[in-house]
């Protein structure tokens, strides 16, 4: 198994397609090769760090990849390499955003292997805030493997206790992974995992102060995110959780069905409902870790 | 053309000191008293394998193109390019200037900066400042923030992997306090412009090495 990051190559044309994976291989990458959008969409059941594509296929268009690789990948770079000029192309819709080096630059495929191997290992094409030390944070969120742990009960107590205490629809503890939030316990609904760019947490892991949301409607970080309406996600307040060397790792969250504010007392019970969920991951990991 | 010491960027007149390459620099102030400015002042080039791509969402190519100038910076077209998304019809002044009908079409800007940055970076202007003048308009024109975040992600990612120097200007007033303090997420540092009786002056946040205190700004020389 190599550990070079995986590139998916899409050209419909075999010999270029060759010589791409060649400049590809050689930026030290690893290159899966495919020659239509069908072949794509069968491809991206593999992991990946980066799709390179043409832009005419016989059976679509670049802006169908980026549509077919966010379906799968939302954070995932996508890299157009053709020989049209942007103005020749389609005009795509605003979540098509996509990096793009023209094949015709001198030395295109080099140019390319370069942009493709920075993408690959540095950028993310997320529609959502990233915090600046992602990599120390996902590798804290690896070592609180919860089951392992064995905490759910403790978690479904004290979000049992805080939907009582702060009289609201639903209480959570999340998790922040790579692409998604996953809620290891969640008193009043049934969630089991929420997408990175629609969940309030994506803002909530960056800051040390307590996030507030009192009416999703009215904040425009919020207002266009349907899935929050369809988790009947009106109001929110959520703490922030970290490990000991401060990686925010995921966060104590109350949400209500209506507009709601927040006391400056409940906001301190919050954030001590939060101090406990901390206080039990660090000592459950350092038990399980005999430290 | 000068000489540089060293890799990092130079900010000649202004009371910054240089910054690392891959520094993305979020501008915060009134744009028409102060921010642009010195965004644009910001983005001049001493280098002599130095390159600009501004895109320009609030004025059009000529007009951003005549500012530039007037805050120091060498117009050559080789080395200076312009995606223009606030364009009102007409021919396109030269080829390093491209047009976006709209400041919403987020996708044709980003492919069009790529496609400006890779023609300067070929005509070996290999030490790239982009200027995003201003964010606003970006903003305005989504309908979902979110589309802005993956566009800020995609832009700011190119600078950061390449070497580059991001400027990006937004008037925080023109804007909710949330979506300001979100956007700055994606930046290293944040230059907070104001003018007191027409002075301008700076403070920076979050770069270390600079002043953290507000600093008067000489005027061009």
């Amino acid at each position: 198994m190599s550990d070079s990051p995986t590139v998916l190559c899409a050209q419909p044309d075999t010999d270029e397609r060759a010589e791409t994976a060649d400049a590809l291989t050689d930026a030290g990458l690893a290159v899966e090769e495919v020659g239509s959008v069908d072949s794509l969409e069968v491809a991206l059941d593999r992991s990946i760090d980066c799709v390179v594509t043409a832009f005419d296929f016989e059976d679509g268009d670049g802006f169908d990849v980026v549509d077919a690789v966010r379906e799968v990948y939302p954070d995932c770079v996508v890299i157009l390499y053709t020989e049209h000029a942007p103005s020749d192309l389609p005009r795509g819709s605003p979540e098509q955003v996509v990096e793009y080096v023209p094949q015709t630059v001198p030395e295109s495929r080099e140019r390319l292997a370069d942009i493709a191997a920075m993408a690959a290992a540095e950028v993310t094409q997320a529609a959502y805030p990233v915090p600046d030390t992602e990599t120390e944070r996902l590798a804290a969120v690896r070592e609180y493997d919860v089951e392992q742990l064995e905490a759910a009960d403790t978690f479904d107590r004290l979000t049992a206790l805080m939907t009582s205490h702060f009289d609201i629809d639903v209480a959570f503890v999340g998790l922040m992974d790579e692409h998604e939030e996953r809620f290891l316990a969640c008193e009043g609904a049934n969630w089991r995992t929420l997408s990175r760019e629609d969940s309030i947490c994506t803002h909530t892991i960056l800051s040390t102060e307590t996030m507030v949301v009192e009416d999703t409607h009215e904040d425009p970080r919020f207002a266009e995110v349907d899935e929050l309406d369809r988790l009947d996600i009106r109001s929110y307040a959520g703490v922030r959780i970290t490990d000991k060397d401060g990686n925010a790792i995921g966060a104590v969250c109350c949400t209500n069905g209506e507009p709601r504010r927040y006391t400056r007392a409940e906001l301190d019970d919050l954030r001590r409902f939060a101090d406990e969920v901390e206080e039990q991951l660090r000592l459950r990991r350092r038990l399980q870790r005999g430290t | 053309m000068a000489q540089r010491r060293d890799d990092r960027y130079a900010f000649d007149g202004l009371p910054l000191n240089p910054v690392e390459p891959g520094t993305n620099l979020l501008v915060t102030g009134p744009v028409l008293n102060g921010a642009r400015e010195l965004g644009l002042r910001l983005l001049c080039s001493a280098d002599a394998d130095g390159g600009t791509v501004l895109i320009s969402t609030d004025s059009g190519a000529t007009a951003i193109l005549e500012d530039f100038e007037g805050c120091g910076g060498v117009l050559d077209r080789e080395r200076v390019r312009v995606v223009d998304c606030a364009q009102e019809g007409g021919d396109l002044p030269e080829d390093s200037v491209s047009a976006v009908s709209t400041p919403a079409d987020l996708t044709g800007i980003g492919i069009e900066y790529s496609g400006h940055y890779e023609s300067t970076y070929a005509s070996g202007y290999t030490r790239v400042r982009t200027g995003i003048i201003t964010l606003t308009p970006l903003l305005v024109y989504s309908d979902d923030v979110r589309t802005v975040y993956r566009f800020l992600n995609t832009i700011t990612g190119r600078i950061g992997s390449a070497d580059g120097l991001g400027v990006c200007v937004l008037d925080p007033n023109a804007h909710e306090e949330q979506v300001v303090e979100s956007v700055a997420q994606f930046f290293d540092g944040r230059v907070d412009v104001r003018a007191d009786a027409g002075d301008l002056e700076l403070r920076v946040k979050g770069l270390r090495d600079q002043s953290a205190e507000w600093t008067p700004v000489g005027a061009r020389t």
